[in-house]
């Protein structure tokens, strides 16, 4: 686990992938509050939450609030769940944090408890669906459009942009798209996803694969269909896409 | 090594180090040679996603409001000297793109307010008042007092005359900037925002829950004028409505 920090207050991407540090990180941190100037490690912050200080609170939800805000955005898509999410994960993790004993870094136990959190409100949106088992190993008859190895396909050098990606990260299932978020966007490594995941490094890896293939066949579909947009157009008297 | 076999050492060891054989399948096999090439198409515009985004501060008021109603918080934080809501407003929008946007925002609402006030002076707002609201609201008026005179009877002063009631009838500044932000609204029932409607429905959306917390901070005020938190609350809902109306004009400003 890196041990740098994300400091409250810095620009929005410019942090990205630096992990918040682990419990056992000594580093100061100022909080960047004109109100209540208070500098706390992340270590301290937890056990003057344990005790129920307030400003240890809210240090914590500063500390990880970005990015657990990011996960719970790209897991449900909807600002206003993810808003939901994202204040039941912490308040799930604020009930618990007296039986927090540092076994695991805080972070991967936050994000566990978010992801957790996402899912069971997923498995409830979809109502007759599926056991968290069946959001990591979706019916791939069902869910995946046909891919034959080997066959020829659409190029996607330089042609998949973030807005593309995002909608098709979308569409992913769930399992897989928690474990694409962690590891691919916001920089966790295997070992660690499988903490935060409950399953095993071969099982995040595989997850991850599946992953990537679903997304290629997806981001391969949107450039079909924009080429047969295009076609199309270019077909009409008007030559305009309306 | 056929594709197949490729595929499965991919998802094993990932796009990382491949064995001899993998690659001497890899060096003559176009289509695999397309799918690591997605593959890492795919995780490098991933990497260029931001792996943070900045979550509304209303989650973490209803939060603690919730952890201290459960009990959580065991020693509340002396909360200090604090800054007003509107000098953090301005320091929060010192930067040039928000002041452009903060400009435009105010420009409008000063636009809709002058055009509801025709020649005569009197307001549409002033009209539907009681004779003695639009007395109060008319002279504002007039001698170019801040229009938040003309405030709606719940956070409007208490009305009365003489030298101790003129006082009470100059707006604070929180007045003002609510009347201004409600000024601003008034354009937004008709505003074409993102174009896209899902964004549009959810910024729609946040402002009417904006909105209702607005009105239950200002009935607890106005229950009970000591109630620190419910202030506290209040003024960043302001803040939070002021974010709300810029975005939703830029994002309208964009697709116009």
């Amino acid at each position: 686990m890196c041990a740098s920090s994300v400091i409250p207050g810095t620009t929005l991407g410019a942090t990205r992938r630096i992990r918040p540090i682990s419990g056992a990180a000594t580093g100061q941190l100022a909080r960047q509050s004109p109100a209540q100037p208070v500098a706390l490690t992340e270590a301290e912050a937890i056990r003057l939450a344990q005790a129920g200080n307030a400003a240890a609170f809210e240090f914590l939800y500063r500390l990880h609030g970005r990015r657990v805000y990011a996960l719970c955005l790209r897991m449900v898509g909807n600002p206003a769940d993810a808003e939901d999410l994202m204040q039941e994960a912490f308040l799930q993790l604020f009930r618990k944090i007296g039986t927090f004993r540092g076994e695991s870094a805080f972070s991967t136990w936050l994000h566990r408890m978010t992801v957790n959190v996402v899912l069971m409100r997923l498995r409830k949106k979809s109502l007759p669906t599926d056991s968290l088992e069946e959001a990591m190993e979706p019916d791939a008859e069902n869910s995946a459009p046909k891919r034959d190895v080997g066959a020829p396909d659409l190029r996607l050098t330089g042609a998949v942009d973030r807005v593309n990606l995002e909608r098709c990260i979308e569409k992913l299932p769930p399992g897989y798209r928690s474990v694409f978020v962690l590891h691919d966007v916001q920089g966790y490594e295997h070992n660690e996803i499988a903490d935060i995941m409950g399953c095993s490094v071969g099982n995040s890896k595989s997850q991850l694969h599946k992953a990537r293939t679903r997304l290629r066949d997806l981001l391969q579909e949107e450039l079909r269909q924009q080429a047969r947009e295009e076609r199309k157009a270019a077909k009409s008297p008007t030559g305009s896409l309306d | 090594m056929h594709c197949k076999e490729l595929e499965s050492v991919l998802e094993t060891e990932g796009l990382g180090q491949l064995s001899k054989d993998a690659r001497l399948h890899l060096a003559t096999c176009g289509a695999c040679q397309g799918l690591i090439a997605d593959f890492n198409s795919i995780s490098t515009a991933a990497k260029s996603l931001p792996a943070e985004v900045n979550p509304p501060d209303r989650i973490w008021i209803s939060l603690r409001a919730q952890l201290e109603a459960e009990g959580l918080i065991k020693e509340p934080v002396e909360v200090s000297e604090k800054a007003s809501w509107w000098e953090s407003f301005l320091a929060a929008w010192k930067p040039r793109a928000f002041a452009a946007v903060t400009a435009a925002a105010l420009v409008l609402a000063v636009a809709v307010y002058v055009k509801r006030v025709p020649q005569n002076g009197v307001s549409d707002v002033a009209k539907k008042q009681t004779p003695v609201e639009s007395s109060r609201a008319v002279p504002a008026q007039v001698a170019g007092v801040s229009p938040a005179a003309a405030l709606p009877a719940n956070i409007a002063p208490t009305q009365g005359s003489g030298p101790s009631k003129a006082k009470e009838l100059a707006p604070s500044p929180s007045e003002s900037a609510s009347f201004t932000l409600n000024q601003a609204e008034l354009d937004v029932p008709n505003m074409q925002l993102a174009g896209n409607s899902q964004v549009d429905t959810a910024l729609r959306q946040n402002l009417r829950t904006l909105n209702a917390f607005i009105a239950e901070c200002e009935l607890r005020l106005k229950q009970n004028p000591q109630d620190e938190l419910a202030r506290e609350y209040l003024h960043t809902a302001y803040q939070q409505k002021a974010d709300l109306l810029a975005a939703m004009m830029e994002s309208g400003r964009g697709e116009n």
